[in-house]
């Protein structure tokens, strides 16, 4: 495995009386893509957030190329490189697709810069346009599109702003299935250009194509870190889907 | 005739540097703020204090754009930790605190009695070549300060203002820093509404309290909102199209044969009734945001 881009240490987190992680460790090479897997309720947004600095763990360390970003505010880690999509994307009604595009990069966005710069077209975010499939939309207010475009979107932007590290957040709910297998390319060719990725996804054929190891969560603890092809032989993978019984009768069978 | 309509037209340049500046915070920024009118108050009372310390008016327009970047990074602070709409409110308490300050410092401010006799900026030149001169003055700083938003909203950096207006999180999670577009944002119109404050201040000739209740700020709304909010000519549109509609509510209360207490009631009537009006049934105003307008960066 190539150098770890991102390393978690015991994280912990919990609301109240509530444990939603606890010991939590795990780590990414700069060169993987790598699915986070669990129930609803087993912890993974909420270690989505505090990986992205949107919410603080209680306890633990988490090193973003080395450097510790636990804590951090999340324009910080974005800063660094780390960048993360959302659950339900929720775009401008007063902005285009290209101008969101191009809005996702900070380059000469500085108060100063917008009396030094010059026009100039945003080629990257042109690309993007054009590879993800947004071009006859790209006039259209942001907030027009609909709930696939969204996601897809929301990862164009994510990209734009050349990220070390892209944290996707159900990347293929409300995205139409022929979508699906683009969207598998896409993430892989931008694998393959240095962008490292974790994707909490629910699709399991989705995650047995894009990502060649998963981590799954259960009640905040990492109960599986495997290749997605030895999920379903993992009898605590099974039982935290499906129940102990059936778990019990898979393995004896 | 001619110099009322110099005067109207004067006042419409002013309350337009004071709309632009609005609409840079609220209509790109999405900066809810309620305080707008102190802004201004730091440039009358910039040139006000500068005067009474017998400083010229390049300390004035100095001292005004000073406290009104002070005042612009304290809303900034303030809201660090605030929504939107909490901000709002604070920013209103705050302009009326430092407006009450104004009312009560009277060692700096004059209080209640304001401080008058602040020289014209054209007085040595005959009628009507003075007020035609600040005309000229106001017409140029509304040009400059259109340029300058024009600028700032086209270029990437309007991106980012526009990203955080709607979308924060979205915004945040691609690395903007929100405290210091908020903070940079508030002293940019702050400047804008301090040099309003300033040419007013020695415009009418006297500075007092009582130009900065907060019924000012919920007119410069008006313009905004009636205008276009997101869109500088809206903005302007409306400070002068309200403007010329104050300025001649006189007039439609003689032909009527109303009573002159009904001047004001009026002129709220038209702020209330425009607002309601505008945010009804043409939200986006009379000229709306362009979405997916040319860059400039």
């Amino acid at each position: 495995m190539a150098e770890a881009v991102l390393t978690a240490e015991r994280v912990a987190k919990a609301f109240g009386a509530h444990k939603v992680l606890s010991d939590v460790r795990f780590r990414i090479g700069a060169d993987e893509i790598v699915g986070l897997l669990g129930p609803n309720g087993s912890g993974k947004s909420t270690l989505l957030n505090i990986v992205s600095g949107f919410s603080r763990p209680d306890a633990g360390e988490i090193l973003f190329l080395g450097k510790s970003v636990a804590g951090m505010p999340s324009h910080k880690i974005a800063r660094q490189g780390l960048v993360r999509t959302f659950q339900l994307p929720s775009m401008p009604h007063r902005m285009s697709v290209r101008e969101v595009l191009r809005a996702g990069s900070r380059d000469g966005a500085g108060l100063l810069q917008a009396f030094t710069g010059k026009g100039s077209d945003d080629a990257e975010a042109e690309e993007l346009i054009e590879q993800f499939a947004l071009a006859p939309l790209a006039h259209q207010p942001a907030s027009s599109l609909s709930g696939g475009q969204k996601k897809l979107l929301s990862i164009a932007v994510a990209l734009r702003s050349r990220p070390k590290l892209l944290c996707l957040d159900e990347p293929t709910a409300g995205v139409h299935p022929q979508l699906r297998g683009r969207m598998v390319e896409l993430l892989k060719a931008f694998n393959k250009r240095g962008v490292a990725m974790l994707v909490v996804e629910h699709d399991m054929h989705f995650i047995r194509e894009l990502c060649g190891r998963c981590i799954v969560l259960d009640r905040g603890e990492i109960i599986a870190d495997c290749a997605p092809r030895e999920l379903t032989e993992n009898e605590r993978v099974v039982e935290a889907y499906l129940g102990k019984s059936v778990a019990k009768q898979k393995v004896s069978a | 005739m001619f110099e009322f309509l110099i005067h109207v037209a004067i006042m419409a340049c002013l309350y337009g540097l004071l709309s632009l500046s609005l609409n840079l915070q609220v209509g790109f920024g999405g900066l809810v703020n309620f305080g707008q009118v102190i802004l201004f108050g730091c440039g009358t009372y910039g040139a006000a204090i500068a005067f009474s310390h017998q400083l010229g008016p390049v300390a004035g327009i100095a001292l005004g754009i000073v406290f009104a970047v002070v005042v612009a990074a304290a809303f900034a602070r303030l809201g660090r930790n605030l929504g939107a709409d909490y901000w709002g409110i604070a920013t209103l308490a705050v302009a009326e605190v430092l407006r009450i300050l104004a009312n009560n410092e009277a060692w700096l401010t004059g209080g209640a009695q304001g401080i008058s006799g602040i020289p014209l900026l054209f007085g040595d030149m005959p009628r009507p070549m003075g007020p035609l001169m600040t005309l000229g003055l106001c017409l140029v700083l509304l040009l400059a300060a259109w340029w300058l938003c024009q600028r700032l909203t086209t270029s990437r950096y309007g991106l980012a203002l526009k990203l955080m207006r709607e979308e924060p999180q979205l915004a945040a999670s691609l690395g903007y820093d929100l405290a210091a577009l908020k903070t940079q944002t508030l002293m940019v119109a702050a400047v804008l509404a301090a040099a309003s404050g300033f040419v007013f201040a020695h415009y009418i000739t006297f500075v007092g309290p009582d130009q900065l209740v907060s019924s000012e700020t919920f007119l410069i709304w008006a313009m905004v909102i009636i205008g276009g909010s997101g869109n500088h000519l809206g903005a302007i549109v409306g400070a002068i199209l309200m403007q010329f509609l104050f300025a001649f509510v006189p007039f439609v209360k003689d032909a009527l044969g109303l009573p002159s207490e009904y001047v004001a009631a009026m002129r709220l009537t038209l702020v209330g009734g425009g607002l309601l009006a505008f945010l009804m049934w043409r939200t986006q105003g009379l000229i709306p945001e362009r979405i997916g307008g040319k860059q400039n960066g």
